[in-house]
């Protein structure tokens, strides 16, 4: 008896090897697929309440806004085919392209567009998205293949508004309080990519043939969910996978040495920040000397960023200053004069210059009042880059007489002390975009008690904020948007580490056509352009 | 008096689930760090929308109303709403239950079958090479961190034999000409999961069943056989075994009420989309409803493992009857 059974299972197990051996990882025949391993699931398809990377990514193929980013991040016409802005710049036309079909084959109108804006606005829905469309005053449709668009003020940003535009056709059929509930569980957009399926942490897309713009050249696109970094470089190195994003700082030896795979380091929008409680209220409980720009310019200067980037980051990534990243328009680079370089005699000097010494020989300056110059610096305790990066602050401080005390808590509860103002420094990060107005709103006056980390506030620094929103000359809005950053850079509320990259890497043994966008410090994948979905192409053997 | 005592244990039962899911809801609560802040820390979001998201999922009332409605809605038997995935938590777990009971499941099969099998040699030639070689492969897969042994196993299966593939449960991307093909793939991405579940739970078993049947083996009772003069094989079977196997019992029901909730390691380094993986990101997006939800399956299956290796025990173990 025990011996039968011995026996099957022993049969069964080869036959699963002899299935594997002729199995591989081939896809249907005839069929060409593109695998990216990503390092994220997605929550939900619906794009009001996603708010993880792989939906966007997902969504942007799906659905087409009015206008889209071309490769150098300029905008050019999606379901729009042309558009005009009248003289005061308050009434946008946009012209819609003609013969525009969903997947399910309902025309597009105009009124899809109208519809889908008021969702946003009426509902507070749709986050990622709706903040593209403040300031909009009204939306008419006067006919079928005419949006106009009016607002209060001139919106600078207006062609940055890449919200997709959902079919009116089904999502009017759902009750407001389901909205956000709503599972979409299988998108209709008008993008270059159909919705198949999504289960199992696989999404799984087809080419839309009858798209508007130019037809993918691959024939499916499966986004995979790995749960970890490792595995995943393993698959891309076996070729189960085509393609990453999120790829770990200790799978690049690895994936450098693999001659069949093209490995990319790209800056993704965003930074890694010292947040300063800089909150002038007496509800703040930080340390006051904080307050003092002085002793934050010094810290800045004290950090040897490049160092923490080899050191903690594998290399990846750029030393930061202003709020904006080096790759794009808006950026502003801090002069000769301004620049806080790491250098220690420098720092020291700021603080002698600011009357902070070390009276009683212990190494940590004091201010006049006789208060030490000690401050605790909060990360967060599941990030050990972050912690890290933390590490190696307090014995960079420590060169200045600034004593720093390293502590570790849970997001949950650093966002709560951060919320309420209980802290003195910490180690965050932001993500941004393509509109600088996203990363800037942060620090003004407005956003204190939400996303104004640091509690900054500033007069000048408010009032181009409101200005630059406004201003249509591209040339007019970066001086201002400059002149902004250079304020922020000055006062260091935030003294931003770095810039971070993404490691991304395509089968090059497989697939040719790809490209970083923008070249050469950009990215492949997590853009807001779509091309390399578009242009990558099997190579045929 | 066995109808009373069932009874007993029935209302035991009960009450434990009902301790563990109180103890669960206010542990979350205490948990410092808002629910909602991990999801709207976007530089896009205003505190309009993150007060509609609380009022959404009923964060915006008082703890112990919200304890109250949590009760209320679960007798009617839901569980509430994911936060991350804006969906019933019953329908997130369901879609994910079945992964891993069919590789926990299987690997427990296998596990406990080697097992009991080496076990059983070790004690029999105890003091041998033999038992030694098996009490040091026991110890030390009893004591391998699992994370790194699914690593090994992937690198020697997947990277440098192309056996199996890394990760997942179907080929990504596979449009399947049949069932069978499917069900083929689905038992190639099998292997190397289960694989690794069973060698981590292998040692356990293998060790307390030969310490118990040595125990037994040294009993008055097996020497009283061998004195009659009846063969190893029948004495092992007959004598030996039946006693030695009550421990196993209860091994077994726990490890069996475990497997709903013990595989989060595996299942993340294979990315095995079953309720360990699930654990894990309900954790990391501070999902409390789903936690809570996965939390309330894990208990029910231990202590309902528990209830019935009870009422087993009863029945094989003649000394418990009274």
């Amino acid at each position: 008896m025990k011996k039968n059974k011995l026996l099957a299972w022993i049969l069964a197990l080869l036959v699963c090897i002899s299935l594997a051996g002729c199995g591989g990882a081939q896809t249907t025949e005839g069929v060409n697929t593109f695998r990216i391993g990503t390092t994220t699931s997605i929550d939900t398809l619906n794009p009001l309440s996603s708010y993880m990377q792989v939906g966007f990514e997902v969504f942007l193929l799906i659905y087409d806004p009015l206008v889209r980013y071309d490769e150098n991040f300029e905008s050019v016409g999606s379901l729009a085919e042309s558009w005009t802005s009248s003289e005061d710049g308050l009434t946008w036309t946009f012209n819609l392209r003609e013969g525009v079909i969903w997947h399910d084959g309902e025309p597009l109108t105009s009124d899809d567009v109208k519809f889908t804006y008021d969702l946003m606005m009426e509902n507070g829905l749709g986050y990622m998205y709706s903040s593209y469309l403040t300031g909009i005053s009204a939306i008419e449709c006067p006919d079928e293949k005419t949006v106009v668009i009016k607002t209060e003020e001139p919106k600078a940003n207006m062609l940055m508004n890449t919200t997709p535009i959902l079919p009116q056709h089904i999502w009017s059929e759902i009750d407001t309080e389901e909205l956000e509930l709503y599972t979409n569980a299988s998108p209709v957009g008008t993008g270059p990519f159909k919705f198949d399926s999504s289960s199992e942490g696989v999404i799984k897309l087809v080419k839309n043939d009858a798209y508007f713009g130019t037809v993918p050249a691959m024939d499916e696109c499966v986004f995979v969910s790995y749960s970890n970094t490792d595995t995943m470089a393993q698959a891309l190195s076996l070729g189960e996978i085509d393609g990453a994003f999120n790829i770990g700082y200790a799978q690049k030896k690895q994936l450098d040495a693999d001659e069949n795979v093209t490995l990319i380091s790209g800056e993704i929008p965003g930074f890694t920040q010292i947040g300063v409680n800089v909150w002038t209220d007496p509800a703040s409980k930080g340390n006051p000397l904080l307050k003092d720009k002085a002793i934050r310019q010094a810290i800045d200067c004290a950090i040897d960023k490049q160092k923490m980037i080899d050191m903690v980051y594998g290399g990846e990534g750029s030393v930061g200053t202003t709020l904006l990243n080096p790759g794009q328009f808006y950026h502003y680079e801090p002069t000769a004069e301004e620049l806080r370089s790491y250098n220690i005699e420098k720092a020291n000097a700021r603080l002698d210059q600011a009357g902070y010494m070390d009276t009683d020989g212990d190494g940590i300056r004091e201010a006049s009042n006789g208060s030490k110059l000690e401050f605790s610096l909060i990360t967060i305790a599941d990030n050990s880059d972050e912690i890290k990066a933390g590490q190696l602050i307090v014995s960079d401080c420590e060169k200045i007489g600034i004593g720093i005390k390293n502590e570790t808590m849970d997001d949950g509860a650093l966002y709560d002390k951060i919320i309420s103002g209980d802290f003195d420094l910490f180690i965050w990060g932001w993500g941004g975009d393509i509109d600088p107005s996203v990363i800037l709103e942060l620090l003004t006056t407005g956003q204190i008690g939400a996303n104004n980390e640091p509690h900054f506030s500033n007069a000048e620094y408010d009032a181009l904020f409101l200005e630059q929103a406004t201003m249509m000359d591209e040339k007019e809005r970066q001086a201002a948007v400059f002149e902004m950053q250079r304020i922020a850079y000055d006062e260091a509320p935030y003294i931003i580490l770095l810039y971070d990259n993404n490691l991304q890497a395509i089968r090059s043994d497989r697939w040719t056509g790809f490209k970083q966008i923008p070249a050469e410090t950009g990215l492949f994948f997590l853009n807001i352009n779509f091309d390399n979905y578009i242009n990558i192409k099997p190579i045929v053997e | 008096m066995k109808k009373r005592s069932l009874i007993q244990k029935s209302i035991y039962a009960v009450i434990t689930i009902f301790a563990v899911l109180v103890f669960n809801y206010l542990l979350f609560r205490v948990l410092p760090g808002d629910p909602l802040s991990m999801m709207m820390r976007n530089p896009k979001a205003t505190p309009e929308m993150i007060e509609g998201m609380r009022q959404l999922f009923g964060l915006d009332q008082p703890w112990y109303v919200q304890l109250y409605l949590y009760f209320k809605n679960l007798l009617a038997g839901d569980l509430g709403m994911s936060f991350y995935f804006k969906q019933p938590v019953s329908s997130v777990i369901g879609a994910r239950i079945m992964p891993t009971i069919i590789m926990v499941g299987l690997a427990e099969v296998v596990a406990i079958f080697a097992g009991i099998i080496i076990g059983l040699i070790a004690a029999w030639k105890r003091g041998t090479r033999i038992d030694v070689a098996t009490l040091g492969f026991s110890l030390v897969t009893y004591s391998m961190p699992t994370f790194w042994l699914g690593m090994v196993i992937v690198v020697v299966f997947s990277v440098n034999l192309h056996l199996f593939p890394t990760s997942g449960i179907l080929t990504p991307g596979m449009t399947y000409q049949t069932t069978g093909a499917m069900v083929a793939d689905y038992i190639r991405h099998l292997i190397l999961p289960t694989l690794t579940m069973s060698i981590v739970l292998i040692g356990e078993y293998a060790l307390t069943m030969r310490n118990t049947l040595t125990d037994v083996l040294s009993e008055d009772y097996i020497t009283t056989a061998k004195a009659k003069g009846f063969d190893n094989k029948y004495i092992l079977r007959k004598h030996a075994l039946p006693n030695a196997m009550l421990p196993m019992v209860t091994l077994i029901a726990i490890n069996l009420g475990l497997v709903v909730g013990g595989t989060v390691q595996v299942e993340t380094v294979f990315s095995w989309p079953g309720l360990g993986s699930l654990m894990y990101e309900a954790l990391r997006a501070r999902d409390y409803p789903l936690l809570q939800g996965v939390f309330l399956l894990v208990t029910v299956s231990v202590v309902v493992a528990n209830f019935i290796a009870d009422i087993t025990y009863s029945y094989i173990d003649p000394r418990v009857k009274e």
